[in-house]
């Protein structure tokens, strides 16, 4: 029975531990077994009934709800923070990531609770301004005023990235809201843990009482009926689009907003001057592994399909198995703080790479599912299975005109890889219109360069289309009378 | 009947496995598989050497598995095809309605030579499989949910074969023999078309029902293979409003239409069916032939409707594809069927499109091979299970009745495979108990090719375009 971990309920401040009478035992993933409190029997501990009891945080100066989101991010660190270790060997032991990139991850949490980073954040969407008090808008004699007030929040997080976790409580947090998290089985500790540091910071700072972490089934009748009501959720995130919405989806009405960050996958572009150099090809080789290749093809920002402007004559072909070459080459180099050869080859995908390699006349198969791979296809189409591509395999498309992957291009078509960046202002239009949420450059040769690019977005940018933060907050007007007739009222009052 | 004939010692022929069929059931469960091996064995390698050469997928498999020749049946496990070897095309020839170059794909994975076939004129992928079908070709299709079409190769080549093995196997699980004791058969589906589900009937009951007369389906149309396969892609452009440039022949978005209000139509059509049946055929012998999911929906819906059938002595059913995911809290639903519709045989088979040696439920419930199928199992990481006790793992299999395209496939199921002989039914050779689960299910996908999966996504079809 040692192998049972226990995950406590966090409730505002407060640890409740299973007890011999109070427990529910779930199955994680990679056979984790966990012990939990009863979560049906702590609805109120993870629920904020009266909404009135947000003016704490209200009340607290963004500034403040700052320092103290940096002073927790200081404590996050893998050498002796005992939860932060405990999250990160169960993320290993739900298989998602590599040792190495899981590791790189976690190092770079405390990277987002930097002060100056959550200070553009805030000002670059909402403004504190507005969450510190009224402001009144231009020209009107200071009578219409507005703020963002913080909401109930819920959120169903995704679980194949630790990042989640810390985007939600900090995202939580800067809305001065209420946030309760699910905690989803692949991931059922990161949360747990940043909400128990800020516990051991301060257990009464108005962020602290703000944040209840819980792990229940999802798809739990009973819980979700609960918790999903207009009296005690405003707002819900869900990470993971259909499968996690679904069962929610019942509960939902008219008062309740959800913010559905569905799953999404990502595509790139590449100009047909690109196969008439080697040092073209290489540098476009790089800037697709690298997006192939980040945190081993797991996330949405990872491209899967790559579309080359190029015939699909025997000459073009051989060029384009070049820069297929090129690409599982590149795939090697990559340093393993981002990306590493798979542990296992995938069976699933493996078949379906051995079944079209058989067709000569339609498709080329280079690599494999453990040290990366590509699929070319000899004509205008991407393959059949490209919702399996994984492990690193890419499929590169000759297309006769780039403006025609539009049509593949929808709500789910997250990011846009483009080489070179002359192609991007022929792109961008169209794609947006078509569903595209954000155009990213493969450009630089190197691949630490081209990840740093990656990684290098301001804080407070949108997120798949929308801006959260805005998004999470309730915009309320103060329009008040003209000052004469409050004055003349007021005098009535006095007589 | 059946099977209370006296078995006879037979010897099988390797050069000629197509023929085993002919010494019957009853004297091929007699025999015990280890008996077998030998010409198995032969028989196997005969055919590899017969179509090495003219048969570029096997070819291309073999020379990078390094086979040349085969002296076991452990030597030819390298050179079982993956299902998805029959659609490895891309979907978009079948959007494009690039009939040439489907046809030249199909052509690399049979010995006939399908150059000599004249392809004017075709628009469609159904009219290509008819001109093949005239052309000797006996091609059927079937689906995944991707809606993806597999293309099994069969020929005029295998029909003396597969017919004679497919009515063996309604006499071996209902114990009437089809040729000799033919009854007038009803199945509710459509009257035909390409798939398997529904070509296979079409072909095999019409015999078995004593003429094409007496088997009777809900409906006399055919199921269209180029709705089945575009059904996704048609949807989608008419949710952007542009499904006229898709380019289709206007017949086929008609046909869509027709379809689209035919399955709003069918549970009324069904109930109406059934009723004039039982009507109509009040004391005669009838055959019942179709889904197990049908007859329960039908047995259930006429009892609470006070409706109850009298066949005549001796009818009996037949099922295929399970309940398909058919919700019901009968602790024996197939005995429930068998009470409402008076009757005592209720037979089903186990099998898959790429195999003609369909195994026949045996009287205690088990799925017994023929010497003209090798069965293989695999581990999960693909090392063969011993032929040996009681195996569960991934089925393989040689179908060495394939005699103009490759037989060896490996498939998405997983099976509990008995080697000892030991069933009670008194048929030896190995046999599957109904413990049968698919891969791809427990891994929370379906891509898998069987007459079941073309149900599936031909009723996710309906589904979608009906309730969209």
């Amino acid at each position: 029975m040692s192998d049972i971990r226990e995950i406590p309920i966090i409730a505002r401040g407060r640890i409740i531990r299973p007890t011999d009478d109070d427990v529910a035992i779930f199955n994680g993933r990679g056979g984790a077994q966990f012990r939990s409190p009863d979560p049906h029997r702590h609805i109120h501990d993870m629920v904020l009934g009266n909404p009135v009891l947000l003016a704490d945080l209200m009340d607290t100066p963004t500034s403040q709800i700052i320092e103290f989101l940096v002073e927790v991010g200081k404590r996050l660190r893998l050498d002796d923070n005992p939860w932060f270790q405990e999250s990160f060997e169960l993320c290993l032991q739900a298989g998602g990531l590599a040792e190495p990139i899981l590791r790189s991850v976690y190092d770079r949490l405390p990277a987002l609770f930097d002060g100056h980073h959550l200070t553009e954040q805030v000002e670059n969407t909402i403004g504190s301004a507005y969450l510190d008090g009224w402001v009144a808008r231009d020209g009107h004699d200071g009578r219409y005023r507005t703020r963002a007030i913080g909401t109930r929040q819920l959120h169903i997080t995704a679980g194949n990235v630790p990042v989640v976790a810390a985007v939600t409580i900090i995202r939580g947090a800067l809305s001065k809201s209420d946030i309760l998290i699910k905690s989803p089985s692949n991931d059922p500790l990161t949360a747990n843990a940043i909400a128990r540091t800020m516990i051991e910071l301060d257990a009464a700072h108005p962020v602290t009482k703000h944040v209840a972490v819980a792990y229940w089934k999802g798809g739990d009748e009973a819980m979700e009926r609960e918790i999903v009501r207009t009296t005690r959720i405003d707002k819900i995130t869900a990470w993971g689009g259909m499968s996690s919405v679904r069962h929610i989806q019942k509960f939902l009405q008219p008062g309740i907003d959800l913010i559905a960050l569905n799953p999404k996958f990502s595509i790139s572009m590449v100009g047909a001057e690109t196969l008439e150099s080697e040092a073209a090809m290489d540098e476009a080789a790089t800037g697709i592994a690298v997006m192939a290749g980040l945190m081993n093809q797991t996330a949405c920002v990872n491209t899967r399909m790559v579309y080359i402007e190029c015939g699909d004559d025997d000459e073009s072909l051989a060029k384009l198995e070049d820069l297929g070459r090129r690409v599982v080459a590149a795939l090697k180099t990559l340093p393993s703080f981002f990306s590493t050869p798979a542990a296992a080859p995938n069976p699933e995908l493996e078949a379906e790479l051995e079944a079209v390699a058989m067709e000569d006349d339609f498709y080329t198969v280079l690599g494999n599912t453990v040290d990366g791979g590509v699929v070319i296809s000899r004509f205008p189409d991407r393959v059949d299975f490209y919702d399996q591509l994984n492990n690193r395999v890419v499929n590169l498309i000759p297309v006769p005109d780039l403006l025609d992957v539009v049509k593949w291009c929808d709500d789910t078509t997250q990011n846009v890889g483009i080489y070179p960046e002359s192609l991007r202002d022929r792109l961008i239009g169209p794609f947006a219109l078509a569903g595209v949420q954000q155009f990213v450059p493969l450009s630089g040769g190197d691949p630490v360069k081209v990840y740093r690019e990656f990684n290098s977005l301001p804080a407070g940018m949108p997120h798949d289309g929308i801006e959260p933060l805005r998004r999470s907050v309730r915009w309320v007007i103060d329009h008040r009378a003209p000052a004469e007739q409050a004055v003349n009222h007021l005098q009535v009052a006095a007589a | 009947m059946g099977e209370a004939a006296v078995a006879t010692k037979v010897v099988l022929d390797p050069s000629q496995p197509e023929r085993w069929p002919e010494l019957g059931f009853e004297n091929l469960y007699a025999m015990s598989w280890r008996d077998c091996v030998e010409a198995q064995t032969q028989a196997l390698r005969l055919r590899f050497e017969s179509m090495s050469g003219s048969l570029p997928a096997l070819d291309k498999l073999a020379s990078k598995e390094g086979i040349r020749s085969i002296d076991s049946i452990e030597d030819a496990l390298p050179l079982l095809f993956d299902h998805r070897v029959f659609k490895n095309y891309p979907l978009s020839l079948i959007e494009t309605r690039n009939i040439p170059k489907l046809h030249a794909w199909l052509g690399r994975l049979t010995t006939h030579d399908l150059s000599a076939m004249d392809l004017t004129g075709l628009t469609t992928i159904e009219a290509w499989l008819d001109r093949l079908d005239d052309f000797g070709m006996l091609v059927t299709t079937s689906s995944g949910t991707t809606g993806k079409l597999s293309f099994v190769p069969r020929s005029q080549t295998e029909y003396p074969t597969w017919e004679r093995v497919y009515l063996a196997m309604l006499h071996a699980t209902t114990g009437v023999d089809p040729y000799s004791d033919p009854v007038e058969t009803f199945a509710p589906s459509y009257r035909g078309g390409h798939q398997t589900a529904l070509k296979v009937p079409m072909m095999f009951n019409t015999i078995a029902a004593g003429g094409s007369e007496h088997y009777h389906t809900l409906y006399q149309t055919h199921m269209s293979a180029d709705l089945m396969s575009l059904a996704g892609r048609m949807q989608a452009a008419e949710d952007r409003g542009e499904l006229d440039k898709l380019g289709l022949d206007p017949a086929l978005i008609t046909a869509r239409q027709d379809m689209i209000a035919l399955a709003k139509r069918r549970p009324r059509d069904l109930k109406d069916w059934f009723n004039k049946l039982f009507e109509d055929y009040r004391g005669k012998r009838v055959k019942i032939s179709g889904l197990g999911s049908d007859m329960l929906k039908t047995a259930l819906d006429g009892r609470s409707n006070g409706i109850k059938p009298e066949f005549g002595a001796g009818s009996f059913a037949f099922y295929g594809g399970g309940l398909k995911g058919f919700k019901h809290d009968l602790p024996d639903w197939e005995a429930y069927v068998r009470e409402f519709f008076g009757i005592e045989r209720l037979g089903t088979c186990y099998g898959m499109s790429e195999i003609m040696g369909i195994t026949p439920r045996c009287a205690h419930g088990n799925y017994h091979f023929q010497p003209f199928t090798i069965p293989v199992l695999f581990d999960a990481e693909m090392n063969p299970l011993p032929r040996e006790g009681t195996q569960t793992g991934r089925f393989g299999f040689f179908d060495l009745l394939a005699q103009t395209y490759w037989g060896g496939f490996i498939s998405g199921d997983e099976v509990t495979m008995h080697w000892e002989e030991d069933c009670a039914c008194g048929w030896k050779q190995p046999y599957v108990d109904p413990a049968i689960s698919r891969y791809s299910d427990k891994a929370g996908g379906d891509d898998k090719i069987t007459c079941a999966g073309t149900q599936k996504v031909y009723d996710d079809f309906l589904n979608f375009v009906s309730e969209g």
